[in-house]
C-alpha cells in the first residue's frame, strides 16, 4: 500500500519535473512595433532616416487644436464641433476657468514634446552609431535641434512657459518662463546652424521641405526660426541679422517657405484645419466648422483680398451654436491635404517690419508693411508713422496675413493687448495662455 | 513505462482483494441512484461502530458486520443518507435519492475536487438553470445574473441587443488590467473580449472602448447552462492563481442522464420597447424665439402649421418595437456507458432602433462515456454563430453618427426625412442626420465560435480507504470575428472631407488553448477523517490577431472596402502563455471540521520576467457546530463558522513591458515615432490577498438559510497606467504603483415561507456592499487616463486614502471630489410562488442604493437647448451654471423590477387526453424583464458606461443606447 502511494507520488513528481523544466518561456518581444532600445546603439543609416521621418511627421502633432484653441481665445474664430468646450471653456463661459486636464491644454503640449522626444532620440541614436561620419552626424543633429527649438517656441507662445531640459525622461528639468525658453531656443538654433553649416544630409525630407532639404538650405529655415525667436525676445538687431541667412526676400514670393505636408493613409495625417465648405442652406456644414469671428470681417479694410481668400459667407448665417454665430466660415485651406506653413516669406516680411521697429528703423518697417499691404490689394500705409503707430499697423497686418495660424493670441499677449479683445456673451472671459497640463505636476 | 507496471499491480490487487476478506457475517449489495445509475464510492458504515467500506465503480459493496441485527448507514455526496436494518447476511440493495436541499449541494473548491456546500469555507454563490433563465428570456449570461448573486456589481454599458456588460465581483480589483472574472465553461477558459470595430475612425470617438462593442460572453447561450458557481474573492479563487484576481465564474452546461431519452422544445416570443423615453422639450413659439431668435421661430411655426406637431426624433429613432423570438430543441438521455445532451437554440432579437438586432445560433453536444472501470471521457462541444447590428451610440467627435449626440442638437422643427428621390437633407444644426444614419449606415459584427472541452478521468487506484484518479483535460476556444462599419459617401461629415464615405472591415481571430493535469487522492484515514489531496499543472495559451482595414473615398453606393480611394490597414498581435502548478489538501473530520490548505505557483509571459514563479497560498477552515455531538438545538440544523484566506494574481496587460516606436509616414517612406507608452520591463503581477469569514445558519431543516460574510481584500502592486508629464515625450507609463483595499459584507436569507399543496412560497433576500480605498500610491494623485473627459467635466481620480471609484472635477480651479460611482449597498428580493400546484409566479426586485453618475448626455442636450426640462426654472438655472462636474453629477440609485413571470403547467391529465402518451408536459407563461425602474436619475438608465466594460468604466454617461423593457410569451413542451 505505502509503496503504491510512493509510486504515485514518484511518477507524478517526475512527470511534473519533466514538464516544468521543458516549459521555459522565451523572452517576449513586441510583435507590434520596433523597440526604442533597438536604435539607441549602432543604428543603421536606414534606421536613422526612419527616425527623421518620425520627427518631421510628429511636428504636425496638435496643430489643428492649438490653432483653433488659441484662435478662439483670441476671438478670431469659433470652432463649431461636437465638443462643447470649444465654445464654453475657451471663451470662459459663465465664469468657468480653463482646465489643465482637457484636450485643449494637453494636445499641443503632448504633441510637441512627442516630436521633441523623437528628435532627442534621433540625436542620441546619431551620437551612438559608427555608421556615419562626423559631417553626416552634424546633418542629423542640426536638423533635430532646429525642430526642437521650433517646437519650444510654439510652447512659449501657447503656455508662456515650457520645460527645456527634457532629453532624459527620468530627470526632467524645471518649467521655466517664456524669456528663458526663448533664450534656450535661440542658443539651440545657433548650435544647430553651426552643425548644419558643417554637415550634410543623408536623408530626404517630405515634399513640404522642397527647397529646404539640404543642410545648406535647411539652414535658411533655421535662421528664419531664429529671427522669429529674436523678435519674440524683443531683439530687433538679432532678428535682422538672422533674417539675412534665412529665406526672407522683401520682393520675393510671399508663400515661399517650408511646410507641413498632409496625406491620407493610416499612418499619415490630414490637415485638420480644412473644413467641408457649405454650399447652400440645405448642405450647410455647421457640425464641424471654423466660423470666422465677425470682428475679423467687420474690421477689415475695404478691398483686402485676404478676407475673400480666407473666408466665405455662410449660406445661413443665423445657424448658431451655444449662442454664437458668425457670417463667414473658413476657406483658408482648399483640401485636407493642403500644406500648412512652418514659416513663409510673408511672416518673415512681417518679422522684418517688427524687427525694424524694435531696432528703430521705422522707414524699413513701413516698407515691409507696404509689401504686405500691396500684396493684399491695399494701398500704401498712410497712417501714423511713429513706432507706436507702426506697431499697431504691424499687428493689424499680422491679424489678416496670419489669420487662423496660431499667432493672434500670442501677438495680443506679448503686446499686452488681450484686454482689448471683444466679449461676445455676457459672462464670457478672455484668456491669453493655456494652463500647463496637470500631468506636469506628476 | 512505469505506469503500465503500476496499473497491472493495481489490477492484481483488486483481483485478489476480495479473497482476503471472506467471512461469515457478510452483507453485499448494490447502491443505486433513483435513475438507476450505480452510486460509486458511497460510504457504507455499520452504525455505532467505526467499521465501514465504500462502494466500487458499479455501486456494489461488501461489508463484514460484527453481528445481526445491524444497522447500515449509506451516504454519498449529493444524496440523502439512508439507514437500513439488516437481520441476516446476504444481499441488501439500496436506492439513494438525490439531495434536494441546498445544504447537500456540491460546489467546486479546487480544480479537480468539489465539496458539499454545507462544508464549504467560502461564500460561493451558485446560480441554477432555473434561477438563471427560469423566469424570463435572457440574451446573455452576464445580463441574466442581476439580483442573483451577492457581491456582484453588474453594469450594462449599452442597451443594444447583444448586451455589453461590466461584471465586478467584490469591487474593483484592477484599474488598468483585467477586471472581468475568469470564465471557465466545462473546463475551457473562454474569451470575454470586447472587440472594437474601428468605427471611431468615422465617429471621432477617442478610444476603441468608446465604440460600445459587446463583450463576447454574449456568444454563450444562457439556456445551455446547468449551473454557475461564482468564486468571488481571492480566498475562494486562490487555486486559480494569477488569473483569479477578479474572481472566477465556473459554468457547467447541461448533461444527459441515464434513462429514457427526453426531448424538450421551447418557444419564446417577445417584444422590446424603450424603457424610459425622456420626451421632448415642450417648446413654445416664444421660447424658440428667446433661445434661437426670430428666424428659428419662423421655422418652428412653419412646421407646427404644416404638421400640427413637432418631429419627435427621440420617438422616431428609439421608438421601434423590437420583435424577439427564441426557439430551442434539445434531447438528452443515455445508458450505463454513454450519456448525451444535444441541443440547439436560435435567438433573434430586433432592437428598439430600426436596423439594430442580435441573433445567435448555438449548437451543443455534450457526451459522457465510460470506457472502462478505469477510464471515462467527457466531451463538450459548442458551435455558435452570432450576429449583431448595434448601429451608432455613445461618444464621438464630429462624426455625426451617434444618435444621442445627433438628437441633442437636432431641433424638432428640422425636417430630416428624405425627399421623393430618396435624398436625405443635411442636419442644419449638427454634423449628422440621425434618420440617414439609421437608414443607411451600418455597424455590424458576426462571430463564428467553437468551444471544445475534453476531459479524461483515469481511476488509478480504488480501495476502501484510497481512491486515486488522474484528471486530464484540455479546452479550445476559437473565435473568428468580423466587424463591418459602413458610412455612405452621402453622409454629412467625414473624417477625411476630401475622401467622403468610410468602411472598416475587421478580421479578428482569437485562439485560446488550456490544458491541465490533476491527480486527486481521496484517503479515508478513518471513518471520522477523510483527506482529499490534489496536485496538478495548468497551461494557458492565447493568440490574438486583429486586422482592421479601412477605406475612405467610396465609389457611389459601394460597400466593399476595395472600392475606396484611400485604404489603411492596422494590425495588432498578441500572444501569451501562462504556466502554473498547484497542490491542495482538504481534511474533513466527521463533517465537523473541514480544513483546506493549498498553494499555487504561476508564471506568465505577460510579466517582466516570463520565467519567474509567483506563489499564491490559501487556507480555510469551516466548523459545523450543529454536527458536533454536544449540539442539541434541533431547530438549528446548521451552524457553520467559516474563515478563509487566499491569494491570487493578475499579470500585467499584454504589452506592458514594451517601450516601442510605431510606424508613421509623411507623404512617403515609413518612419518611426514614439508610441507614447513607457513600459516597465520589470513589471510584476498585481496580487490580491483576501480574508473572508462568515456564518451560515440552517433553521428548521434548512427551510430558512442565512449566509453572512465579511471580506477584506487587499490588492498589492496595482499596475497603473498613469499620465506622464507630456514633456517627457511619453504620455503614459504602466507600472506597479499602488495598493487598494476592498472590504464588504454580503448577507443572504432564503426561506421556504409556505410549503402547502396549494400554496408554496420561496423567498430570498440579498444585501451586500463594498467599500474601496487606495491605500498606497507611489506617485502624486492623478486623473485616470481613458476613464472620463478630464477634470473639467469630471474624471476618475486615483488618490491615496480615497475610494478608487471616486469622481473628481475641477471646480473653480480646485480639484474636488464630486461623487463616487460605488453603490452604498445593493439589494435583491426574489420570490417564487406556486399556486394550486400548476401556477408558478416569480418576481425579482433589484435595488442599488447610492453610487453617482456623471451625466454628460445632459451637457450635450443643454448645449443644444433640447433637454426636456429647459422650460422649467430648474432647467434654466442649471443652464446658467458653469459646465463643471458638479453640474453633471447625479445620484444613480434605483429600484427595478428586474424579472417577473407567471407560468401555467398544463395538468398532466389534460396533456395526456390531448396528446396521448407522446407528450409528457406542457408549460406556458408570460414574463417580463426590466419591467419598471424607480430612480431620480434623469437619463435613460442609471446603469451606464461610456467606456465599455473594462477597467474603471461605469458611471460616466455620454448618449448611450437606451435600455429596453422586454415582454415574453413562453411555451415549453417535454416529450
Amino acid at each position: 500500500m505505502k509503496n503504491i502511494i510512493r509510486n504515485i507520488t514518484l511518477v507524478g513528481m517526475t512527470t511534473a519535473a519533466l514538464f516544468v523544466t521543458s516549459c521555459t518561456f522565451e523572452e517576449v518581444v513586441d510583435p507590434n512595433g520596433p523597440s526604442v532600445d533597438g536604435v539607441q546603439s549602432e543604428a543603421s543609416i536606414g534606421q536613422l532616416n526612419e527616425l527623421v521621418v518620425g520627427v518631421e511627421s510628429s511636428a504636425r502633432n496638435g496643430i489643428a487644436i492649438e490653432t483653433t484653441a488659441s484662435g478662439t481665445m483670441a476671438r478670431e474664430l469659433y470652432l463649431f464641433d461636437a465638443d462643447p468646450r470649444n465654445t464654453g471653456d475657451l471663451l470662459g463661459k459663465n465664469g468657468i476657468g480653463l482646465d489643465n486636464n482637457s484636450f485643449y491644454s494637453t494636445a499641443q503640449w503632448n504633441g510637441s514634446y512627442r516630436c521633441i522626444k523623437n528628435a532627442n532620440l534621433l540625436i542620441s541614436a546619431a551620437n551612438n552609431t559608427s555608421a556615419i561620419t562626423n559631417g553626416e552626424r552634424n546633418g542629423y543633429l542640426g536638423f533635430a535641434k532646429t525642430i526642437i527649438a521650433y517646437e519650444l517656441i510654439q510652447m512659449a507662445k501657447s503656455y508662456g512657459q515650457a520645460r527645456v531640459d527634457v532629453a532624459d525622461e527620468e530627470n526632467l528639468g524645471p518649467i521655466v518662463g517664456e524669456a528663458e525658453v526663448l533664450a534656450a531656443a535661440r542658443n539651440m538654433l545657433n548650435e544647430a546652424n553651426n552643425e548644419l553649416n558643417s554637415g550634410t544630409f543623408l536623408f530626404s525630407l517630405s515634399a513640404g521641405f522642397d527647397g529646404f532639404d539640404t543642410a545648406g538650405t535647411f539652414s535658411q529655415f533655421n535662421r528664419a526660426v531664429a529671427a522669429m525667436a529674436a523678435v519674440y525676445a524683443g531683439d530687433g538687431p538679432g532678428a535682422l541679422s538672422a533674417l539675412g541667412g534665412s529665406h526672407f526676400n522683401l520682393n520675393g514670393d510671399l508663400s515661399n517657405g517650408p511646410k507641413h505636408l498632409f496625406a491620407p493613409g493610416g499612418n499619415d495625417a490630414l490637415n485638420g484645419l480644412f473644413k467641408l465648405p457649405s454650399t447652400s442652406v440645405e448642405d450647410q456644414n455647421n457640425g464641424d466648422q471654423i466660423i470666422v469671428h465677425d470682428s475679423w470681417i467687420n474690421d477689415a479694410e475695404a478691398g483686402d483680398l485676404r478676407v475673400a481668400a480666407k473666408s466665405a459667407p455662410r449660406p445661413d448665417p443665423s445657424a448658431s451654436l451655444d449662442d454664437l454665430t458668425g457670417t463667414h466660415e473658413t476657406r483658408l485651406y482648399g483640401s485636407s491635404t493642403d500644406f500648412i506653413d512652418f514659416i513663409r516669406n510673408e511672416e518673415l516680411v512681417l518679422i522684418y517690419a517688427e524687427a525694424s521697429i524694435l531696432a528703430g528703423n521705422l522707414g524699413n518697417a513701413e516698407n515691409g508693411l507696404n509689401v504686405i499691404r500691396n500684396a493684399a490689394g491695399l494701398a500704401n500705409y498712410s497712417g501714423d508713422t511713429s513706432a507706436a503707430g507702426l506697431t499697431n499697423e504691424m499687428l493689424n497686418q499680422r491679424r489678416y496675413s496670419l489669420w487662423c495660424e496660431n499667432h493672434r493670441m500670442y501677438d495680443m499677449r506679448r503686446y499686452g493687448r488681450s484686454g482689448t479683445l471683444p466679449i461676445d456673451r455676457a459672462g464670457d472671459q478672455v484668456f491669453n495662455q493655456l494652463p500647463v497640463p496637470l500631468a506636469e505636476e506628476n | 513505462m512505469k505506469q503500465t507496471n503500476f496499473n497491472y499491480r493495481v489490477f492484481l490487487f483488486l483481483l485478489l482483494f476480495p479473497c482476503f476478506v471472506f467471512a461469515q457475517n457478510t452483507v453485499t449489495g448494490k447502491v443505486s441512484a433513483e435513475n438507476g445509475d450505480p452510486v460509486p464510492f458511497a460510504n457504507v458504515i455499520e452504525k455505532g461502530t467505526t467499521n465501514g467500506t465504500t462502494t466500487d465503480f458499479d455501486g456494489t459493496y461488501s461489508i463484514d458486520v460484527s453481528g445481526f441485527p445491524a444497522t447500515l448507514e449509506f451516504s454519498s455526496l449529493g444524496y440523502t443518507t439512508v439507514e437500513q436494518q439488516v437481520s441476516a447476511s446476504g444481499a441488501v440493495d439500496v436506492t439513494l435519492s438525490e439531495a434536494a436541499q441546498a445544504l447537500e449541494e456540491v460546489i467546486i473548491t479546487g480544480l479537480g475536487t468539489s465539496i458539499k456546500r454545507a462544508n464549504a469555507a467560502n461564500a460561493v454563490s451558485s446560480v441554477s438553470a432555473e434561477e438563471l433563465v427560469g423566469t424570463t428570456g435572457q440574451t446573455t449570461v452576464d445580463g441574466a445574473l442581476y439580483g442573483k448573486v451577492t457581491g456582484v456589481n453588474i453594469t450594462a454599458s449599452s442597451g443594444a441587443p447583444g448586451g455589453g456588460f461590466a461584471l465586478r465581483l467584490r469591487g474593483i480589483s484592477s484599474i488598468n488590467g483585467n477586471n472581468q472574472p475568469l470564465i471557465i465553461v466545462d473546463g475551457v477558459y473562454v474569451n470575454n473580449v470586447e472587440i472594437p470595430s474601428g468605427l471611431r475612425f468615422a465617429s471621432g470617438a477617442n478610444r476603441p472602448n468608446e465604440e460600445n462593442a459587446a463583450n463576447r460572453l454574449a456568444d454563450l447561450d444562457p439556456n445551455d447552462i446547468e449551473d454557475i458557481e461564482i468564486l468571488k474573492g481571492s480566498s475562494a479563487a486562490a487555486i486559480y492563481g494569477q488569473r483569479g484576481n477578479a474572481g472566477v465564474i465556473i459554468i457547467t452546461t447541461k448533461r444527459g442522464s441515464r434513462g429514457k431519452t427526453k426531448i424538450n422544445f421551447a418557444q419564446d416570443v417577445g417584444i422590446q420597447v424603450i424603457a424610459n423615453p425622456l420626451g421632448l422639450r415642450p417648446w413654445t413659439a416664444q421660447s424658440v424665439e428667446d433661445v434661437f431668435g426670430p428666424d428659428e421661430r419662423a421655422k418652428y411655426e412653419a412646421v407646427i402649421n404644416a404638421r400640427g406637431e413637432l418631429y419627435d426624433y427621440e420617438d422616431i429613432i428609439y421608438g421601434e418595437t423590437g420583435f424577439i423570438t427564441e426557439t430551442r430543441l434539445s434531447a438528452s438521455g443515455g445508458d450505463e456507458k454513454t450519456k448525451f445532451y444535444v441541443g440547439g437554440g436560435f435567438r433573434d432579437e430586433a432592437g428598439i432602433i430600426k436596423n439594430t438586432g442580435f441573433d445567435r445560433l448555438s449548437l451543443r453536444a455534450n457526451i459522457d462515456h465510460k470506457i472502462s472501470n478505469t477510464f471515462d471521457v467527457t466531451s463538450t462541444s459548442n458551435y455558435v454563430r452570432s450576429n449583431s447590428s448595434r448601429s451608432f451610440t455613445g461618444n464621438e467627435n464630429e462624426g455625426g453618427l451617434s444618435y444621442g449626440y445627433n438628437l441633442a442638437f437636432t431641433r424638432p422643427w428640422n425636417n430630416l426625412f428624405p425627399d421623393a428621390q430618396g435624398n436625405y437633407p443635411f442636419n442644419p444644426t449638427f454634423a449628422g442626420n440621425p434618420v440617414f444614419v439609421r437608414d443607411k449606415a451600418i455597424n455590424e459584427d458576426s462571430n463564428n465560435r467553437f468551444i471544445q472541452g475534453l476531459t479524461v478521468n483515469t481511476k488509478i487506484l480504488t480501495t476502501d480507504k484510497n481512491r486515486v484518479k488522474l484528471i486530464t483535460s484540455a479546452g479550445v476556444d476559437y473565435l473568428s470575428n468580423e466587424t463591418y462599419v459602413y458610412v455612405p459617401e452621402t453622409h454629412q461629415s467625414h473624417p477625411d472631407p476630401d475622401n467622403p464615405g468610410f468602411i472598416a472591415v475587421g478580421n479578428n481571430n482569437f485562439t485560446q488553448f488550456n490544458a491541465q493535469a490533476i491527480g486527486v487522492w481521496n484517503y479515508n484515514a478513518s471513518t471520522d477523517l477523510a483527506l482529499t489531496t490534489q496536485a496538478g499543472m495548468t497551461y494557458l495559451y492565447q493568440d490574438f490577431d486583429n486586422v482592421l482595414t479601412t477605406g475612405s473615398g467610396l465609389l457611389a453606393g459601394q460597400t466593399n472596402v476595395d472600392n475606396s480611394a484611400v485604404q489603411a490597414i492596422f494590425q495588432t498581435k498578441q500572444r501569451e502563455q501562462d504556466f502554473g502548478m498547484f497542490g491542495q489538501v482538504e481534511a474533513n473530520y466527521k463533517d465537523q471540521f473541514i480544513a483546506t490548505v493549498g498553494y499555487r505557483l504561476d508564471k506568465s509571459t505577460r510579466n517582466g520576467d516570463p520565467n519567474e514563479y509567483y506563489g499564491f497560498p490559501k487556507a480555510s477552515l469551516a466548523v459545523n457546530l450543529a454536527n458536533m455531538d454536544f449540539w442539541t438545538v434541533d431547530a438549528l440544523n446548521q451552524v457553520k463558522l467559516r474563515a478563509a484566506y487566499g491569494e491570487t494574481g493578475n499579470p500585467a496587460q499584454f504589452g506592458s513591458t514594451f517601450t516601442s516606436y510605431v510606424s508613421t509616414t509623411i507623404g512617403g517612406p515609413a518612419g518611426q515615432t514614439l508610441g507614447g507608452l513607457k513600459g516597465d520591463p520589470d513589471v510584476q503581477p498585481e496580487t490580491a490577498r483576501e480574508f473572508e469569514f462568515g456564518l451560515d445558519l440552517g433553521v428548521l431543516d434548512s427551510r430558512i438559510n442565512l449566509e453572512a460574510t465579511y471580506y477584506n481584500k487587499q490588492v498589492d502592486d496595482l499596475i497603473l497606467t498613469r499620465t506622464l508629464p507630456g514633456s517627457s515625450g511619453f504620455t503614459q507609463e504602466r507600472t506597479n504603483l499602488a495598493d487598494l483595499k476592498n472590504t464588504g459584507v454580503e448577507l443572504a436569507v432564503t426561506a421556504d415561507v409556505f410549503q402547502s399543496e396549494d400554496f408554496a412560497w420561496n423567498t430570498r433576500v440579498q444585501w451586500y456592499k463594498n467599500t474601496s480605498e487606495v491605500t498606497r500610491l507611489d506617485v502624486p494623485a492623478f486623473a485616470q487616463p481613458g476613464a472620463g473627459f478630464g477634470t473639467g467635466l469630471g474624471t476618475f481620480f486615483i488618490e491615496e486614502g480615497q475610494p478608487v471609484t471616486q469622481l473628481v472635477g475641477n471646480i473653480d480651479g480646485e480639484l474636488q471630489q464630486v461623487g463616487d460611482v460605488e453603490p452604498d449597498f445593493q439589494m435583491a428580493w426574489s420570490n417564487n410562488i406556486t399556486l394550486f400546484q400548476d401556477w408558478d409566479l416569480s418576481f425579482l426586485f433589484q435595488m442599488k442604493e447610492g453610487g453617482d453618475n456623471l451625466n454628460l448626455s445632459r451637457f450635450l442636450t443643454d448645449l443644444g437647448q433640447t433637454s426636456e426640462d429647459l422650460e422649467t426654472p430648474e432647467g434654466q438655472a442649471r443652464l446658467a451654471s458653469p459646465t463643471n462636474a458638479l453640474r453633471f453629477i447625479e445620484d444613480a440609485s434605483y429600484i427595478r423590477l428586474r424579472e417577473a413571470a407567471l407560468y401555467y403547467n398544463v395538468p398532466s391529465k389534460f396533456v395526456e387526453s390531448v396528446f396521448g402518451g407522446n407528450v409528457e408536459g406542457v408549460r406556458m407563461g408570460v414574463s417580463g424583464r426590466n419591467i419598471f425602474t424607480i430612480t431620480d436619475y434623469s437619463s435613460y438608465d442609471p446603469e451606464t458606461s461610456v467606456n465599455g466594460g473594462a477597467g474603471l468604466s461605469s458611471g460616466i454617461e455620454v448618449t448611450p443606447f437606451p435600455s429596453a423593457t422586454q415582454v415574453y410569451f413562453h411555451l415549453n413542451v417535454n416529450f
